[in-house]
């Protein structure tokens, strides 16, 4: 038991390390000095960077291009004094972090180049990053859609949401029927074209179609019976449908369309098609919970049934969902690597631990170009499979 | 039981229709021009010296080949714009009308644009046309109304031009936009492009391949041979590897054997097998280490007349590390649960009777233990069929095999969509009937399992 504690606790550390070198990847791995001194103008180029994408900041005068060369009175280095993408034609050609390196007084490339000289260590730490990103970021859109299908279908299941049956019919017809017509009709009328704009319409479209649906259909008597909504069977209906999709199959083929490649899609596909296994470890777990005796306590004391979901179901049931989830996450950095390993999905550009491990095939005697990324995505997923294992 | 199965049943056209669906939509969103990649390349030479005889003959490939059907059985649209849109072949003159049409609103002088358009474009090539002729032919394909403006207003003020300029004047001045605000239901019937795809992918017609006109069905057929080949060999190496060892180490459970095979399950879960097919291939396959012990890419070659010893020498040396590579998350996986779920078994009572019996431990384990903990097993033969062709794009990519995993992979970055669609269509279909037939082997095995009821869905799904 202690030992097993001990091995969770590095593999939760190894997750904060990821998280961290991915949030400071640019302060580890950088062709800037942190802080460099120039003429007596002291500037923090790796900083002002930031300042200058937010608009925040004026480039530096005079713009220095390439700091490798500027004579600087003094200067801190990141630790990695390498970018990610940046060439150094003196040490191209596949050197090995223990042979003969050409650097001057730049420091050593530390676990060696590639063809072009760029180095593999500042590779990974920028692929940490877009790791993190995609395992991250597609867990939590799963989790944004898993949650509140998964628990709606657990906690109400199929006989908990009562209401007249106008009320079920006018929202799904008028609601669907509002987004038809704001997607046909309003969005070309009024030349929309920004994002927030037609999300918003389309919502209140949906609101207002609904709403009105409704009202008119509460005239008609037949519909005035009070049913129950079917959350649990269409959820897991829908799960079903879901399953049935051979998801890496339609990943390669979705991103293949693509024009243009791009990770926020990668990390949205692989988010949407995962959902199915949130919704459902979220409903068995919710179906557990909501027959306990603190949950009937709390029904007889007439809290509100959705209070009763919220603040006192979904809490207990969340912390199990985490842990599963870290499952996800490392099949989702698992799914990166092996898209950018293929070279479908993610921009070209991008330096990704599967795109080193891609240009590692095509000169095998660079073993430091295999062994290194592999290192770190093992350890990733080993990580995260262990802290997914669960007590 | 029964009455679950036909349920299931019933589902599995639902979801293959959905699928049909989804795939149609990929289709018809995917960039590209699928009439023009199926014209004869020396039809498509002809399409910047004698653009008139082209546009004739890619309406009449279009018109073959059913692209000037409506997409749908129905269409949901706005009234502005026309249900005969669909008989535009081009897509791009397509979208040039849609645009068009949803900026003023009034079709009706749209269409007599295009019209005229059209006349000057492929009319007669006069010398007077010098100037007007290209940019009518630009203009064709121009989506962006202020571009369209700009260019016809460059147009010279002749004869040859000046229906064009007066039929887009009217386009922009009986402005009629207040109609894009009436909805349009329109029933097309079962003359569309989705019935007929679907007719034909029922009868068995997938197609002929965008980059080397073969017959789909042909090149998929070649190369599911070596995918179930290989897959066959890797399945069958798992259920022989981790039966055994998966009981053993509930057997023995505390013993130093099940100690390290735990952890080094574990471990080999999570080694990513395509990191450790390009290590292998690195170093076994290339002469670069010195240990150039396997053949490096393919199935090999069998010379005429070699002995079966020799072509299963030559057979296996190719197989070896793929089969390998293959099998071993999935040795890791079955394993891992067949330990666990053996465990749970062996605290029950039947187990302790069976061992006041006098039965030996192997028997216990082998004749009573493994039925009741075997459902692991039947839960990867459901995934199985997906993963023939899921799990080994990677490896059939890094071993160079002609598997179907290396076909998608050529077909998606090549945007060979015939292929792509039949391997998703295909894959879904398998992967259904995987899921199903894993369910029914489930209620086979464990009669207490009874399903169709909520829990115990979630309880084999999981």
């Amino acid at each position: 038991m202690k030992e097993k504690r001990k091995r969770h606790t590095v593999a939760r550390w190894w997750l904060i390390g990821l998280l961290t070198v991915a949030v400071f990847a640019d302060f580890i791995a950088n062709d800037r000095p942190l802080i460099a001194s120039v003429n007596g103008e002291t500037r923090f180029p790796v900083l002002h960077e930031y300042g200058e994408t937010l608009g925040l900041a004026e480039h530096y005068s005079p713009v220095v291009r390439s700091w490798k060369r500027v004579e600087t009175d003094w200067a801190i280095w990141p630790v990695v004094p390498y970018s990610a993408g940046g060439t150094d034609l003196k040490n191209g050609n596949y050197r090995s972090p223990f042979g003969e390196q050409d650097t001057g007084d730049r420091a050593r490339h530390w676990l060696g180049t590639d063809e072009l000289g760029r180095d593999v260590a500042a590779g990974l730490i920028r692929g940490t990053r877009i790791a993190v990103l995609v395992g991250f970021g597609s867990v939590l859109i799963s989790l944004l859609l898993g949650i509140p299908l998964g628990g709606i279908a657990g906690f109400f299941g199929n006989h908990g949401l009562r209401a007249p049956r106008y009320h079920w019919w006018g929202w799904a017809v008028g609601g669907t029927l509002g987004v038809l017509y704001a997607s046909l009709s309003l969005i070309p009328f009024y030349r929309l074209e920004s994002t927030v704009a037609i999300t918003g319409l389309a919502i209140s479209c949906f609101a207002l179609g609904g709403w009105l649906f409704r009202s008119l259909l509460s005239f008609i008597p037949a519909l005035k019976k009070e049913t129950a909504f079917p959350a649990d069977t269409l959820v897991l209906q829908g799960i079903e449908l879901f399953v049935n999709i051979p998801a890496l199959v339609l990943l390669i083929a979705l991103i293949a369309i693509i024009n243009q490649p791009s990770i926020g899609i990668v990390v949205l596909i692989i988010g949407v098609l995962r959902w199915p296994s949130v919704a459902r470890y979220l409903r068995a777990e919710l179906l557990r919970i909501r027959s306990l005796p603190y949950i009937e306590a709390a029904r007889v004391n007439g809290i509100p049934k959705w209070r009763i979901l919220f603040r006192h179901a979904l809490p207990n049931a969340l912390g199990p969902l985490l842990i599963v989830s870290s499952f996800a996450l490392g099949g989702a950095v698992l799914l990166e690597a092996f898209l950018s390993f293929l070279g479908i999905g993610i921009p070209a550009d991008e330096v990704t631990w599967g795109s080193l491990l891609r240009q590692s095939r095509t000169h095998p005697q660079a073993w430091w170009m295999a062994v290194f990324p592999g290192l770190l995505l093992t350890g990733t997923v080993l990580a995260a499979n262990l802290l997914g294992e669960e007590g | 039981m029964l009455s679950y199965a036909l349920r299931r049943l019933l589902y599995l056209p639902l979801s293959l229709f959905l699928l049909s669906l989804l795939c149609f939509g990929l289709r018809a969103i995917t960039p590209g021009d699928p009439v023009e990649s199926q014209l004869p390349p020396a039809e498509s030479r002809t399409a910047s010296s004698k653009p008139a005889a082209y546009d004739a003959s890619y309406r009449r490939a279009a018109a073959a080949l059913g692209y000037d059907l409506p997409t749908f059985y129905f269409s949901l649209n706005n009234a502005a714009l026309p249900d005969t849109l669909h008989r535009i072949g081009r897509p791009a003159e397509r979208r040039m009308l849609r645009a068009l049409t949803l900026s003023s609103g009034n079709w009706p002088a749209v269409q007599d644009y295009y019209l005229a358009v059209r006349q000057l474009a492929f009319g007669e090539d006069t010398e007077a046309g010098i100037n007007s002729i290209p940019v009518a032919r630009r203009l064709l394909l121009q989506d962006d109304p202020k571009a369209v403006a700009a260019a016809v207003n460059s147009l010279p003020d002749d004869q040859l031009s000046q229906p064009v300029k007066a039929a887009f004047s009217q386009v922009m001045d009986g402005s009629q936009r207040h109609r894009l605000l009436l909805p349009a239901f329109r029933w097309h019937g079962a003359q569309n492009q989705y019935h007929h795809w679907l007719l034909r992918i029922l009868s068995g017609d997938f197609g002929n391949s965008y980059l080397d006109r073969r017959p789909v069905a042909s090149k998929i057929g070649q190369a599911m041979r070596w995918t179930i080949l290989l897959n066959g060999i890797a399945i069958l190496l798992v259920y022989l590897v981790s039966l055994p060892v998966g009981l053993y180490a509930a057997g023995y459970r505390g013993s130093r054997f099940d100690r390290y095979s735990t952890t080094l399950l574990f471990i080999l879960f999570g080694l990513p097998s395509f990191w450790i097919a390009t290590l292998v291939t690195n170093y076994f396959t290339t002469p670069a280490f010195g240990m150039d012990f396997f053949p490096s890419m393919g199935f090999g070659d069998i010379p005429d007349g070699a002995s079966w010893w020799t072509a299963l020498k030559i057979r296996g040396s190719h197989l070896f590390l793929p089969v390998m590579c293959l099998a071993y998350p999935s040795f890791a996986y079955v394993s891992r649960h067949l330990r666990r779920s053996a465990v749970k078994e062996l605290d029950q009572a039947y187990v302790t009777t069976a061992r006041l019996k006098g039965l030996s431990r192997s028997q216990i384990l082998w004749k009573h233990v493994l039925r009741n903990a075997s459902f692991p097993i039947i839960t990867l033969l459901g995934g199985l069929f997906p993963a023939l062709l899921a799990g080994s794009v990677l490896i059939e990519r890094i071993f160079n095999l002609p598997g179907m995993g290396q076909l998608l992979y050529t077909a998606a970055v090549g945007r060979d969509w015939p292929i792509v669609i039949t391997l998703v269509l295909l894959n879904g279909l398998l992967t259904a009937a995987g899921l199903l037939l894993a369910d029914l082997a489930y209620a086979f095995t464990d009669p207490r399992v009874r399903l169709g009821s909520a829990t115990t869905f979630t309880n084999n799904a999981a």
